[in-house]
């Protein structure tokens, strides 16, 4: 084989962490075993109530392998050093804490201690255990704030100090104080429901599918979008890297959890990236889509580097990275992402780019700048490229068509593209999330689970 | 920076601005599939619009967007009666803003899809 050929990477930390049970006798017994049982609820919006985010969702991703080799709830001296260097303690480079957060009165309520096995039930239903190893407090503020760093510690990236209107910062905010640390594992999977069924490729599975299409080189465009042109024009033209040859494939991997006002739901978003393979303006054989369960925290560069471990972790070789990567406001550079995977951001933990650090990742980036449209060359045009004036693209804008009732032109959205958010429109009564899809959707959740 | 807030213009519109002196100011884009009108927007009024409107955002172009439906549909009614795109449109458009978010609670709830087959 040649020595110029890129293979597929093993997971971050080299194997992948896979706590589900699928015997149903086992977990019966697991089940039994525990000492607690503790109902989980969303994450309430510390001010105004509205759900912001659901730990289930962390609990499937970690147990699934998509954040291998975290296995669990983080211990306080593992959150600390990955607030401090973004680093698990087993030293691979992590960007975010992730906890099992619970109220006082609930865990006076639970009584349970260090060495007890609590029973997590989903929807009134067994779901999962935490094999509890640690029990401490937090202060939810502080966290907020050491998450995403401030413009005196990490003056090469942050502009501004985070408050109430980042979503992500609000998360963290809206934790409960006291965490129970320790390995979860599912021990009743659940099932999603359709249209979300279909694109659930959990990394085993989405690196065995990468293989049956002969897949060696893969990369991943992260969406949280209905794709426009624009989007298309990036996917067709970033897979153009890869080694000797393009990338063999096309992974869309969408972030599905708790949306913001304004966003497209998640069942037009998954549905519409079929659209695009499905009436071929990218082959299905060289395209899939597919989801991971996550709230996003829209940490720029934290967040990328967080894509970078889901994606290594599903087999990919490459990822795109775009301007303003996974963030809201102006918080961080514009180019933060860039710039982590390119120099690195020493405040961060990060003296080079996380692929070269020591525990670092495999994955190598693809930084994008903009597709628009030239009327000159009367085609999607690269902004690095083409030398005439173009006209931009914004979701904002087409957003705005579309709630006005405007068909946008085929140029900027595939007419089957629009179909797909009218459909979701008509069954929604709205285009976009608003209050109502929110709180729903947290109640409904995007998965049913069986008796055990 | 300069701010702008685009009004797209369908059949309907078209025939509304007919003989308002507007029709020379017409842009296209998107290889002349979209057909629209820019309205200036100062920085002062940009605040205001953000102040008002939650959702509302400055996209990288420097247009004002995610505004609500009402917004737009006034927007543009404030065009055809001032026969402008000048910042008097848009001051015209927050002197109604208590109206405008009274149909945007409800908008926030409803808004009819197109009729179109999916």
């Amino acid at each position: 084989m040649s020595s110029l050929l890129i293979e597929r990477p093993l997971p971050h930390g080299g194997r992948l962490v896979e706590r589900v049970i699928e015997d149903k006798r086992v977990a019966r017994k697991i089940w039994k075993s525990c000492n607690a049982v503790y109902e989980i609820k969303p994450t309430l919006h510390y001010e105004t109530g509205v759900p912001v985010r659901n730990v289930y969702r962390e609990i499937m991703s970690i147990c699934y392998g998509f954040f291998s080799p975290v296995e669990g709830s983080m211990k306080q001296a593992e959150v600390e050093r990955v607030l401090k260097e973004r680093r698990l303690l087993n030293e691979w480079i992590f960007p975010y804490p992730l906890i099992f957060d619970i109220s006082k009165d609930d865990l006076n309520k639970l009584g349970v201690e260090v060495g007890d096995r609590l029973g997590l039930t989903l929807k009134g239903k067994p779901f999962a255990i935490l094999d509890i190893e640690e029990i401490y407090e937090i202060d939810p503020e502080e966290l907020a704030y050491k998450t995403f760093g401030d413009p005196e510690t990490n003056p090469e990236v942050v502009q501004q100090k985070f408050d109430k209107k980042h979503p992500g910062w609000v998360i963290y905010r809206s934790h409960q104080p006291y965490v129970l640390a320790g390995k979860y594992t599912i021990i009743n999977p659940p099932k999603l429901k359709p249209p979300f069924d279909r694109f659930w490729f959990p990394p085993r599975k989405s690196r065995e599918e990468f293989e049956k299409r002969g897949w060696r080189t893969v990369i991943n465009h992260q969406t949280r979008n209905v794709p426009h042109v624009g989007h298309e024009f990036l996917m067709k033209c970033a897979a153009f890297t890869g080694d000797v040859e393009p990338c063999h494939g096309i992974l869309v991997n969408a972030v599905i959890g708790v949306k913001r006002r304004g966003d497209y739901p998640d069942e037009a978003i998954v549905e519409a990236h079929e659209a695009v393979n499905k009436y071929g303006y990218i082959k299905p054989e060289r395209h899939l889509v597919s989801i991971v369960l996550w709230d996003m925290r829209y940490g720029n560069p934290l967040e990328s580097l967080l894509h970078g471990i889901i994606r290594q972790n599903m087999g990919c070789t490459h990822h795109m990275f775009g301007r303003d990567h996974a963030a809201v406001g102006e918080y961080y550079d514009k180019f933060a992402t860039q710039i982590l995977w390119t120099k690195g951001i020493p405040s961060f933990g990060f003296p080079a780019p996380p692929t070269d650090v020591p525990y670092g990742l495999k994955i190598r980036p693809q930084n994008m700048r903009e597709f628009s449209y030239c009327p000159t060359c009367k085609e999607m045009a690269y902004s690095e490229t083409c030398g005439h004036k173009r006209e931009k693209l914004s979701g904002s804008f087409l957003r705005g068509m579309v709630a006005e009732g405007v068909q946008p032109p085929s140029i900027i959205m595939r007419p089957e593209v629009y179909k797909v958010v009218v459909k979701w429109w008509k069954h929604f009564g709205y285009p976009f999330c608003n209050e109502k899809y929110v709180i729903n959707k947290e109640k409904e959740l995007e998965v049913d689970l069986e008796d055990l | 920076m300069a701010y702008f807030m685009v009004v797209l213009l369908d059949d309907s519109r078209m025939e509304k601005i007919k003989g308002t002196g507007l029709e020379e100011h017409i842009k296209y884009m998107f290889g002349g599939e979209l057909r629209l009108l820019e309205v200036e927007v100062n920085e002062d009024l940009k605040n205001k619009i953000l102040a008002e409107f939650e959702t509302a955002r400055v996209d990288s172009r420097g247009a004002i967007t995610d505004v609500p439906v009402a917004f737009m549909r006034e927007l543009f009614n404030q065009v055809v009666e001032k026969k402008s795109l000048g910042p008097e449109v848009v001051e015209g458009v927050l002197a109604k803003v208590g109206e405008i978010k009274e149909m945007a609670a409800k908008e926030s709830e409803y808004l009819p899809p197109p009729e179109i087959e999916v």
